[in-house]
């Protein structure tokens, strides 16, 4: 095909979204309507799988040391701690820190009642914080396997609550993105079949002056990317000023839950080239094939 | 050149339209084919711009055994074949100069060709100074003259024209087909299915008549444009 064809086809594809304005209108919106409910469930997802791994995080379990430790073990294994993967800070509570700690929690501050009492008693021990919650079992396994462990203690059911949280989460969010995406490209090509429909008298003549099929598809194609790409466009406009509305909604009410929930939010601009690129595809492969299906059955002239 | 050999058609729906049609027109002959309605005119027209594809026997046109053509050869072969129609088929967004250049950007022309040949063909059928209206702007028998110069640009064999008078003005009727006479006169084949029998006889020649899908006469009359 010749540059000059192809420029006029395309020229054509354009010159058609503004001679079919209802159907482009129609179209236009329906696909941003589509990618708005699915952009607002992928960030609804991202966000909930956020908040998730933060409150995950402020999970620590404790590292009893065996009070018959050689003295200064505890060096050895923080460092062996400090290989397993998956652990973050690693913090080192001696005996002292630890009465410290039974007279502030059990005895309402009142040394007195410690008087005399030696601290020999309490391990020392080590508060870890976990970073990967998902594999909670095998580090503690680990951890109960090395030498002078006398126990760890770990809230292994809240991080099995939120782990499953977490799963159900991105199982549900995967579940409705897919199907919304499925129903998009239903409606789309619907939409773009009623457009192709009213316009097959055209198609008819164009085949009977010997235009052969790509002839006559590129310029619905290039109108049905071009319409995808606007979409896409306004689409990804109204999520990021939606979004950032209701994040400073959010922020403001700083004193209040959700305003500690805001916090661990996903600020619009850290995602916004993913959502655009999630969008621009979307918009031209949904634009594109649709036209491309919805044409089949009228070329057979 | 146009060869029908035995040729029979019928419908999905069992309809007989064709019972053994024999034909042969010429390079450079002009022939009207006359019949009442249902008699099998269309179905003529259907199976020369393979639209539909003959239950047995041979349609030949311009070479092609139309029998044999693949799906992906008929845009080849229509493209040696200017139609025009009754209800003149013309794309109702673009211009006169768009709706004729069209059918040359279809076989992929350059833009010299198009800006050569359009204005050409504009001129001969008397449209040049319309060239920028639309269809629905112009007269119905404008419409058909563009739809007649969308035919010729691609100076095709054969031109087949079907009742290509039917939605004119009378006056504007005998304007057509004497254009249509003179192209032949250039040495295009012509084949103009026509109810019209006053006109067939006004301009005489080559009349086939199809009466219930079998041609019942085949002969040349005399007409007083002839004389």
């Amino acid at each position: 095909m010749r540059a000059s064809s192809f420029r006029y086809l395309v020229k054509n594809g354009i010159r058609n979204l503004w001679n079919n304005r209802m159907m482009t209108v129609a179209s236009i919106g329906t696909l941003i309507a589509c990618l708005l409910i699915v952009g607002f469930a992928v960030l609804f997802s991202i966000n909930v799988d956020n908040i998730v791994k933060f409150v995950g995080e402020q999970n620590e379990i404790v590292v009893f040391i065996d009070l018959d430790a050689p003295e200064g073990y505890s060096d050895t294994l923080k460092s062996e701690l400090s290989n397993i993967q998956g652990l973050g800070d690693i913090e080192f509570v001696s005996r002292e820190q630890a009465m410290e700690d039974v007279i502030e929690n059990y005895l309402d501050g009142d040394e007195a009642l410690m008087e005399g009492v030696e601290n020999d008693f309490l391990p020392e021990s080590f508060r870890v914080k976990i970073l990967d919650p998902e594999h909670l079992d095998s580090i503690l396994t680990q951890i109960e396997n090395m030498d002078y462990v006398l126990k760890v203690d770990a809230p292994t059911d809240l991080s099995n609550t939120l782990m499953n949280m977490r799963k159900m989460v991105n199982t549900f969010g995967g579940a409705v993105i897919i199907a919304l995406v499925i129903v998009s490209l239903v409606i789309i090509t619907n939409t773009i079949r009623a457009s192709v429909f009213a316009r097959r008298k055209e198609i008819n003549i164009m085949k009977y002056v010997g235009a052969n099929n790509a002839f006559i598809r590129v310029p619905f194609v290039v109108e049905g990317v071009t319409l995808g790409l606007i979409a896409a466009l306004v689409a990804f406009g109204i999520i990021w000023g939606g979004y950032n509305i209701f994040l400073d909604a959010v922020t403001s009410e700083s004193n209040t839950w959700l305003g500690s929930i805001s916090q661990n939010l996903v600020p619009f601009e850290q995602i916004a080239y993913q959502i655009l690129g999630y969008f621009l595809i979307s918009g031209i492969v949904v634009g594109g094939f649709g036209s491309a299906m919805s044409m089949r059955g009228h070329l057979k002239v | 050149m146009i060869d029908l050999i035995d040729v029979s058609f019928q419908y999905q729906n069992g309809t007989e339209a064709l019972k053994n049609i024999n034909l042969r027109v010429n390079n450079g002959e002009f022939a009207f084919v006359v019949g009442s309605s249902g008699a099998g005119k269309s179905s003529i027209l259907k199976l020369l711009l393979r639209e539909e594809v003959a239950t047995s026997g041979q349609v030949i046109v311009n070479g092609y055994n139309l029998n044999r053509l693949k799906n992906r050869q008929i845009p080849n072969f229509r493209r040696s074949i200017g139609v025009v129609f009754q209800d003149f088929r013309l794309i109702p967004n673009m211009t006169i100069y768009d709706n004729v250049a069209f059918a040359l950007r279809v076989t992929d022309a350059s833009l010299k060709t198009i800006r050569q040949q359009v204005p050409y063909v504009l001129e001969l059928m008397n449209l040049k100074h319309k060239a920028r209206m639309y269809p629905y702007e112009i007269s119905g028998g404008e419409q058909q003259r563009v739809a007649l110069a969308r035919a010729l640009v691609n100076d095709p064999p054969l031109i087949v024209a079907d009742e290509p008078t039917g939605n004119i003005d009378p006056e504007f009727s005998y304007e057509i087909v004497e254009m249509l006479k003179a192209i032949n006169k250039c040495g295009t084949t012509i084949l103009m299915v026509t109810h019209e029998h006053d006109m067939v006889k006004y301009f005489g020649g080559r009349t086939i008549n199809i009466e219930e899908g079998r041609i019942v006469f085949d002969d040349y009359i005399g007409g007083a444009y002839e004389s």
